[in-house]
């Protein structure tokens, strides 16, 4: 078990390597092509060729092999690393550090998750457990009908629809019906407030997880369907033991462990989905600030978020092949 | 031959057979209709905007502006019409490009294996890291001053680019996993005895095991595309003035829902969703007909 953790921490560290040069070669690409991102800085302003020049030192663009097409700019490469070994990840246009701008929106960003998480794991459960329950009965197709309409609501449809049309006539039946002070008025609040945050992310998080969920529904329901046929739960049935039982202990259990895989997989597209939310609901999370800083052309911003994204991304993709490996002995002599 | 062993031929039959799917294959075909012939849905020029025309309501059909005007006047008909052909032009574009190299490498993989198998899956690894909307994002902002020309396929072009580029990995896994599974069948074994190419080998007899699973994709994956496709424009990023998208109607659209022209987010909402509902319906059917498992 040991061995197979080091080995895949190994690898993941390569390929986060190979990500950082990837997403360095794409920006040294676009600035060799583009000409100056330091004229961002000025916005539509003139700025004189000493400024421009301060501007890129500060930004450590002033490297003469961003100037030359085709150069892979190996230098500045190694110095980004060197800075992301130390903790710095940069600065946005305003000069704050990238560190500080996630340490203050990963909380949020971890709220959200939590919410995606539960919303995946519940809806995924029990519709898809009553699906292969009841296989082939008008449940099983109606479950079947929601996962398919899941699909065709991209989050961002369905956001723009709860943002712009729904929940502001919401609000305020909510707040008229429960009164100002009351916890309902918040859950429907239309954009983030930062003093309940807790109140105000549960419905955007649940609207992301409902996209999400299809793949899980349809997941369980393959899974389970496969254990209802197995031998083992043949054996436990001539046994006699209680169908709870056996639902429970033989068929629920053994089904479960690809979903923890399924987490793993969804959880890169759920990241591109949490950029969407947070940027509509105006959550001041991770994704909500890589929004922000799109839109004003911060691309030294833009550049750090997706790189902690993406070193996110590999741990939670080592993690769940770590809990897979725990769960099922046979991957780990792969 | 028979139904089995001509995959494609018995889904076919399958799908015909099945209101639902023939009810999104005729709004697909509807709106594909719309992106090549504009004209025969709408006279009205989508640039033509006069001011005092702004946020008329929908007047109904024959009328000047059957779905009203937007908020600056333009008519969301012509909008919406001449929005098509950017959206579906590009899902098809990064579909079909993505496919091709997904299969190809997928294919070279599964089947030589060795080093070639390593570089593919190193390679499919770290662009699976980075979720696409994010790279979308980040290469589209980086390359936003990039002139590229107002061209009908110009303006897509950038993002094509990046969608493709952070796209091929599923249909590489895909195929990889079935050439490894074919290979070794023994039908091939023989055409390898027989003195078959490799070449051979992999487009006659291991590539049509793979195509099923590829197919069931196709149409999920040019909704995800169309939809991908309207956030970045919503952003601004995406497909870019003149030309117009679904995407850039919402996002002008959002603004007026509480002020009183909520036709002008609607319209390209509803056509949103009708497409990509079609498309998942699709793409659910052919699942279906393709999986010989599910057809038990």
């Amino acid at each position: 078990m040991g061995r197979y953790v080091t080995r895949r921490v190994l690898q993941a560290v390569g390929t986060l390597l190979l990500v950082m040069f990837l997403l360095h070669l794409l920006t040294t690409v676009a600035i060799q092509l583009n000409g100056n991102p330091a004229q961002a800085f000025f916005g539509d302003k003139v700025a004189s060729p000493a400024q421009l020049a301060a501007v890129e030192q500060r930004f450590g663009l002033d490297d003469p092999c961003f100037d030359r097409v085709g150069d892979p700019c190996l230098g500045p490469f190694a110095e980004r690393l060197g800075q992301y070994a130390r903790g710095d990840f940069g600065t946005n246009l305003r000069g704050r550090e990238v560190s500080d701008i996630v340490a203050a929106a990963a909380p949020n960003t971890l709220r959200l998750f939590c919410v995606v998480l539960i919303t995946w794991l519940t809806l995924g459960m029990v519709l898809g457990s009553v699906a292969a329950r009841r296989r082939g009965s008008a449940g099983d197709h109606g479950i079947r009908l929601t996962s398919v309409l899941i699909d065709a609501f991209p989050v961002f449809v369905l956001l723009i629809v709860y943002r712009y049309v729904v929940a502001v006539p919401l609000h305020r039946w909510a707040e008229e019906t429960f009164g100002e002070d009351s916890w309902p008025p918040y859950w429907f609040k239309p954009s983030f407030d930062p003093d309940h945050p807790w109140a105000t992310v549960v419905v955007p998080g649940i609207l992301l997880g409902l996209a999400g969920s299809a793949a899980f529904i349809r997941l369980v329901r393959a899974g389970q369907l496969e254990s209802y046929q197995g031998d083992h739960v043949r054996t436990a049935r001539s046994k006699g033991l209680a169908e709870r039982h056996v639902v429970v202990h033989h068929v629920v259990r053994n089904s479960s462990v690809p979903v923890v895989t399924a987490v793993g997989l969804t959880f890169a597209e759920a990241l591109g989905g949490a950029v969407i939310t947070e940027g509509l609901m105006n959550i001041y999370g991770m994704g909500g600030v890589l929004w922000e800083a799109v839109r004003n052309d911060d691309v030294g911003l833009v550049l750090g978020i997706v790189t902690l994204l993406a070193a996110v991304t590999v741990v939670v993709m080592i993690v769940v092949d770590v809990a897979y490996a725990v769960l099922d002995p046979r991957i780990r002599y792969e | 031959m028979s139904e089995e062993a001509r995959p494609l031929a018995g889904a076919w039959r399958a799908l015909r057979r099945r209101p639902d799917t023939v009810a999104a294959a005729t709004v697909v075909l509807f709106f594909a209709l719309m992106a090549a012939f504009p004209a025969l849905f709408t006279s009205t020029s989508p640039r033509s905007c006069p001011i005092r025309d702004a946020r008329l309501d929908p007047q109904g059909w024959g009328a000047a502006h059957p779905l009203g005007t937007d908020a600056l006047g333009c008519d969301v008909l012509a909008t919406l019409v001449h929005g098509v052909r950017p959206s579906l032009l590009l899902a098809a574009v990064v579909v079909g490009v993505s496919v091709m190299i997904g299969v190809t490498l997928g294919l070279l993989a599964g089947y030589y294996l060795g080093w070639v198998d390593y570089l593919v899956s190193r390679a499919v690894e770290v662009f699976l890291v980075v979720p696409l909307l994010l790279a979308a994002l980040l290469v589209l902002s980086l390359f936003q001053g990039v002139d590229l020309g107002a061209g009908t396929f110009q303006v897509i072009l950038l993002p094509a680019v990046v969608l493709i580029l952070f796209g091929w990995m599923p249909y590489a896994r895909y195929v990889r996993a079935s050439t490894l599974e074919a290979k070794n069948l023994d039908y091939v074994t023989a055409a390898r005895s027989l003195g078959a190419s490799d070449v051979r080998i992999m487009v006659r007899h291991v590539l049509p095991n793979a195509i099923g699973t590829v197919t069931a994709l196709l149409p999920t994956s040019v909704a995800g595309v169309i939809s991908a496709e309207a956030v970045l424009s919503f952003l601004g990023i995406g497909v870019r003035p003149p030309a117009t998208s679904w995407g850039i109607q919402i996002e002008q659209g959002s603004e007026w829902v509480t002020g009183g022209a909520p036709h002008i987010l609607l319209a390209p909402l509803v056509c949103l969703v009708a497409t990509v509902l079609a498309l998942v319906v699709l793409g659910d059917a052919l699942r279906d007909a393709l999986d010989p498992r599910l057809a038990r």
